[in-house]
């Protein structure tokens, strides 16, 4: 019980507190995940109401179906983060948030170009730090499509006139360029 | 799989696709499987996935206080505390509590078919209640009318055993030879009256019969004496009532006389007269 007092918990003392159903648990599952979780959804939905609707309906998936997550198949980071992403794309594709907001739509077009536009700037020169920026901007722009966007790689390939399996190896590339940065 | 083809595999972005949830549904089973089987492709998942973690962590936003308010009010967790060793307690704490909910709730059920049990047997008795006054009410008339008959009859038995008493005295005294009767008839002021006098010729006693008497209704202050004349002299030989009289006995005795040649009655005032009222003479009747 100990090791319960501290504010975050280790993954399988996660897992297990959520899937005994322990209101409390979500309250640290939310302090310790609410704001990575909204920086996934908040890059796909850029309208703060909309995202954080969002944010609020993934932890009530996350709670209402904590049953159905098995340890065996990946980390609770990844359930959950797959949830946030397919919550934020649902709402983004959904009829009533083309109809009802348009305008975000020019939004997102606009930071989707912002985005692209990232490519032309050498972050060096800019001297920032963050790793995002440390890709190389063909790696990035990959990863944003798929991971930020909602793009599936054949959407991905589509949108940047490029074949499928170099998509693939972008991304694969990109995630291995992370994870040498992490290390 | 040898190792040459496991690197292929591992090299060809499929398990990037399968941690962003970018496969179909056959081929997340593909990998899964080859994770089970190789512990390389599991490997490679994990630190797919923890980059993937620490990417966000790094990207992460902060969300408005106010979403974790809703979010826990739409779920309906209360309370500040996201430190789990709370958690024990409240489990304890809530199951006693759901209990006493749950017996209060059966006793408070219990306590309403009570309640409409007794206002069903008070609504029962208060009927049966009226259905019984009104049963006795009538069963009072009953007793009342019935009382009533009752007390006509024993009038009616009453006066045919007087009247019986009477005749069957009559009959004995016609029977016997020691009983002379001696017939009075009506005079002047009464001439439809009559009375019979019964009178021993053994012991010289006298006696009347109200039933064999038909003389007129006495006022209340008058009465009937009854006279012997004995050598031309008249003797009282008593007084009695009004021929209807509700005397018990129909039979009355009067004084003896040892001889008498007739008997008279006459209508004296209450308490008698020492001479007969001539002027008031009813019956009169010779031995």
């Amino acid at each position: 019980m100990t090791a319960l007092k501290k504010l975050t918990l280790t993954e399988p003392e996660l897992v297990l507190a959520l899937q005994s159903k322990d209101p409390a648990v979500l309250k640290t599952l939310y302090s310790m995940y609410s704001s990575a979780l909204y920086g996934v959804i908040s890059r796909i939905i850029v309208h703060t109401e909309l995202a954080e609707d969002v944010l609020q309906e993934t932890f009530v998936k996350i709670w209402q179906s904590a049953s159905y997550y098995d340890n065996t198949k990946g980390r609770l980071f990844t359930w959950m983060m797959n949830i946030a992403r397919n919550l934020s794309i649902d709402k983004l594709r959904s009829k009533d948030f083309k109809n009802s907001l348009k305008n975000q739509d020019i939004e997102n077009n606009v930071s989707f170009v912002d985005e692209q536009n990232k490519v032309t700037f050498n972050p060096d020169v800019l001297g920032v730090k963050q790793l995002v920026e440390n890709l190389k901007p063909d790696l990035q722009a990959v990863l944003d499509l798929v991971y930020y966007k909602g793009y599936t790689h054949v959407e991905a390939a589509e949108k940047l006139n490029l074949p499928l399996g170099t998509v693939k190896t972008r991304i694969r590339l990109a995630i291995i360029e992370l994870r040498r940065s992490f290390n | 799989m040898s190792v040459e083809n496991l690197k292929a595999y591992i090299e060809s972005g499929v398990l990037e696709l399968y941690v962003l949830g970018d496969l179909s549904p056959e081929e997340t089973l593909q990998v899964e499987e080859m994770a089970s089987q190789n512990s390389e492709v599991k490997d490679e998942i994990v630190a797919i996935e923890q980059a993937m973690e620490q990417y966000a962590m790094q990207n992460a936003i902060e969300p408005s206080a106010d979403v974790e308010t809703r979010l826990f009010e739409k779920l309906g967790i209360i309370g500040e505390d996201e430190i789990t060793n709370v958690t024990p307690q409240p489990v304890y704490s809530e199951e006693p509590r759901i209990v006493r909910l749950d017996s209060s709730n059966g006793n408070i059920r219990t306590l309403r078919f009570a309640l409409v049990a007794c206002v069903a047997l008070l609504v029962i008795s208060t009927a049966a209640l009226f259905i019984t006054y009104n049963k006795l009410n009538d069963a009072h008339d009953q007793i009342a009318s019935l009382n009533l008959d009752k007390q006509k009859f024993a009038g009616v038995v009453s006066q045919l055993e007087y009247q019986n008493s009477g005749l069957d005295n009559m009959v004995a005294m016609a029977d016997s030879k020691e009983w002379a009767t001696i017939r009075m008839a009506g005079q002047a002021i009464s001439p439809k009256s009559k009375m019979n006098v019964y009178w021993n010729k053994k012991d010289k006693s006298v006696l009347i019969n109200y039933v064999a008497m038909d003389l007129p209704k006495a006022d209340e202050a008058h009465e009937y004496q009854l006279w012997a004349l004995v050598n031309g002299k008249p003797v009282s030989l008593g007084m009695f009532g009004k021929s209807d009289s509700t005397a018990k006995e129909a039979i009355v005795k009067m004084q003896t006389i040892q001889e008498a040649q007739a008997f008279a009655v006459t209508l004296e005032p209450m308490g008698g007269s020492v001479n007969p009222t001539m002027e008031k003479l009813t019956v009169m009747g010779g031995v």
